[in-house]
């Protein structure tokens, strides 16, 4: 499997999320920094004042079954053909018993355009605080 | 806030290219088709204030986040809720 890390270039440049993210719809634009002290999470940084930060992880990593199945409205949105891979980025929330991973409402982008879309309508079976264990 | 009375199968377009078109009305609740461009996202209400919560509550600064990253870390394997 292709993880998150190895699928951006060194040298990409900012994920340009055209609607923002909810919450922080006024941040479009993030850059992923990776670093061997961050792996297997990976961090997402808006550009600008008061962007937000998060952690993220591809979330094949946390459940194996993970269906990455994109609708063909969302895909039209990265502006990516059907066979392109795309990136899947799950956001980690930290809490006092640890973290849990947003796995209801994942990151999707494509490395090539560098657009991102939050699919807001994902895959009920998963929830929005699926706990990472400690 | 714009308020229209619609009857079954009247719509409303809004701007270039978006309508909304009363499909059902039931008795305590309405079903709406929303036709849009592809670039337009179009989602309820509940479920966008959800993950909008989720967002919020995971943002924190890059110092924050590397000291979590390397608190989990080591123990990558996860359990379900």
């Amino acid at each position: 499997m292709t993880t998150a890390t190895q699928s951006f270039p060194p040298d990409a440049g900012a994920i340009t999320f055209a609607d923002g993210l909810p919450g922080f719809e006024a941040c479009r634009h993030y850059v992923v920094m990776a670093s061997p002290a961050l792996e297997p999470f990976l961090c997402l940084q808006g550009l600008g004042d008061g962007a937000p930060s998060f952690l993220a992880i591809d979330p094949r990593l946390v459940v194996d079954s993970y269906p990455c199945a994109i609708r063909p409205t969302d895909r039209s949105r990265l502006d990516t053909p059907a066979d392109r891979p795309l990136v899947w980025l799950a956001i980690v929330s930290p809490n006092a018993e640890g973290a849990t991973v947003n796995l209801r409402a994942p990151l999707v982008i494509n490395p090539e355009t560098m657009r991102g879309v939050q699919l807001l309508d994902g895959d009920d079976a998963y929830p929005l605080d699926y706990r990472l264990q400690k | 806030m714009l308020v229209f009375t619609r009857k079954l199968d009247e719509a409303i377009v809004i701007g270039d290219g978006v309508e909304v078109r009363v499909l059902r009305v039931g008795r305590d609740s309405v079903r709406l088709g929303v036709t849009a461009p592809m670039q337009v996202a179009v989602h309820r209400r509940e479920v966008y204030d959800q993950i909008k919560a989720a967002n919020l509550a995971a943002a924190a600064d890059p110092e924050a986040l590397g000291r979590l990253a390397a608190r989990l870390r080591p123990r990558s394997p996860v359990e379900s809720r």
